[in-house]
């Protein structure tokens, strides 16, 4: 609406995918990062500990549900935007669900990661959750692109902007739906490399991280100690 | 109301907001966002105006936006908190405990309310003062604000004047927060993106198709939206008052519904035995 009200048509199409994706942003941050957090406040985590499923394999669950909970919600959005605004499209439509599959595999990933920092620490969970949200969606191109040409950042802020999946993914889904790349150019295939290699290894830094706190929690006899 | 109960619930806000860490770490962590909403929707119009051709960008637009996504952020802030007092009092049991001393209720979610308002109050002004440094410094302009003693007190007058039709929202939110188990956490979200939308926080209301446009027009917070901007921006007094004359008139209607909502789900929710109603 505000690149609308103001007369800036040839952006709208850049905050409608923004407002899709920030859905998923949202649902990493507060369903999947804080989860195992809240679950130990409400007596569940202990549930998971006792029950024979590696905790990573539970995030990996968790974290299919929650694409599957907010798909719905993000497609509102696309399908009302593109039925208000009409963006202009120019997609390479393999590319763009490569792109989109990718991003999601490792800002869940990223997820996964974040679960472990929360399940160490406790009541900072919601705090800390309020204080990236923003900050996070700011420099990753969701209200606008953070990096290359149209940026209005200097290249030291691009470049550590370009260390949250969710900058690559955008980036990447905004050549793909609205400049026509496929894959074969360049950059898209670094983006998505890139992307790929976060995955891997947010995932297995998750998965580490969550055994580390498992074992630490077990040997201390805090693992389900609840905050209040 | 017990003015004694509403002080102490107060600092109860206090306590809950600041009391899990030293209160610089807390304070900061609460300005963060807010200044980065602000620096988003400001950036948003500079990125697309700019890059419009002919190039369109006004600073006046720009002081615009960046007046009305910090008071949105400071409206988004404190106006949710009573029904998240009622969500997460739930889960703690602290809300069956206030509910269950008599008359508490009610100057509780107030006393929480403002505690808010003045922690909100807070973070927004040093997000608005560092925006303004920030972006006048990055974007290279000059953001045409009206700043005095004079025109900042306006500011903060229509801030005060605000509480009433935020409280009012909050209290009709917290009416249904009562019954719900779930979807009480997501409402506020939901209900503050309606907000932004309709409160004339980024664009004037009149880009909203009919009768829309007409509802948002005499919204209080819309009324608080356009206040502040004639004190900060351009500086017309007899507009300024009759916006906030009509933020008064549309509070008051937005607080005697959130009050008589509240009464009545209130009582309805005890005679059905929900107020302490949570599902894991």
């Amino acid at each position: 609406m505000v690149y609308r009200a103001y007369g800036l048509n040839s952006f709208t199409g850049f905050a409608i995918l923004g407002g899709v994706m920030i859905s998923f942003w949202g649902n990493v941050l507060w369903s999947m990062a804080s989860q195992f957090n809240w679950d130990k406040q409400v007596g569940l985590f202990e549930i998971y500990i006792t029950s024979p499923a590696p905790i990573s394999a539970i995030l990996v669950g968790m974290s299919l549900g929650g694409i599957l909970g907010t798909a719905p919600s993000a497609a509102m959005v696309a399908l009302l935007g593109w039925v208000i605004f009409h963006p202009p499209i120019n997609a390479v439509w393999p590319a763009v669900i490569s792109v989109f599959a990718l991003t999601l595999a490792s800002l869940y990933a990223m997820g996964m990661a974040l679960s472990s920092l929360y399940l160490a620490y406790g009541r900072e969970a919601d705090s800390v959750n309020e204080a990236l949200h923003e900050p996070v969606s700011l420099i990753s191109g969701v209200y606008f692109p953070s990096t290359g040409g149209f940026s209005p950042f200097p290249l030291a802020v691009q470049a550590g902007a370009s260390l949250i999946p969710l900058t690559l993914g955008m980036d990447a889904l905004r050549r793909t739906l609205f400049f026509g790349q496929g894959f074969g150019e360049l950059y898209l295939d670094l983006e998505l490399l890139a992307l790929a290699v976060m995955g891997v290894v947010l995932l297995f830094a998750s998965s580490k991280a969550l055994k580390f706190l498992e074992n630490k929690g077990r040997r201390t006899g805090t693992i389900a100690v609840r905050q209040r | 109301m017990s003015l004694r109960a509403m002080v102490a619930s107060i600092r109860v806000g206090w306590y809950r907001e600041f009391n899990w860490t030293n209160p610089l770490t807390g304070f900061s962590l609460r300005t963060v966002g807010p200044l980065a909403s602000v620096i988003a929707a400001s950036t948003v119009y500079y990125v697309g105006s700019t890059n419009n051709i002919p190039p369109s960008f006004d600073p006046s637009r720009l002081a615009y936006i960046l007046i009305g996504a910090a008071l949105y952020a400071h409206v988004a802030a404190y106006s949710w908190v009573p029904t998240l007092a009622i969500a997460e009092g739930k889960w703690t049991y602290v809300f069956p405990q206030v509910y269950i001393s008599p008359h508490s209720s009610l100057p509780y979610l107030t006393g929480r309310t403002l505690a808010s308002f003045v922690t909100s109050t807070l973070t927004v002004i040093v997000s608005l003062i560092l925006s303004f440094y920030v972006l006048s410094s990055v974007f290279h302009t000059n953001i045409p604000f009206i700043v005095t003693p004079f025109s900042v007190g306006l500011l903060f007058f229509a801030m005060l004047v605000n509480i009433i039709a935020a409280l009012g929202l909050g209290l009709l939110l917290s009416a249904y927060a009562l019954f719900a188990t779930k979807f009480e956490w997501a409402l506020p979200t939901y209900v503050a993106g309606l907000l932004m939308v309709f409160s004339e926080a980024l664009f004037p209301v009149s880009f909203l198709p009919h009768p829309v446009s007409d509802v948002a027009n005499v919204l209080p917070f819309t009324e608080f939206m356009r206040a502040s901007r004639q004190a900060m921006i351009y500086g017309d007094m007899p507009s300024y008052f009759s916006y906030i004359g009509l933020a008064v008139l549309g509070g008051i209607i937005v607080l005697a519904s959130g009050l008589a909502a509240f009464r009545y789900a209130e009582n309805r929710a005890r005679r059905l035995g929900v107020i302490d109603k949570k599902t894991a």
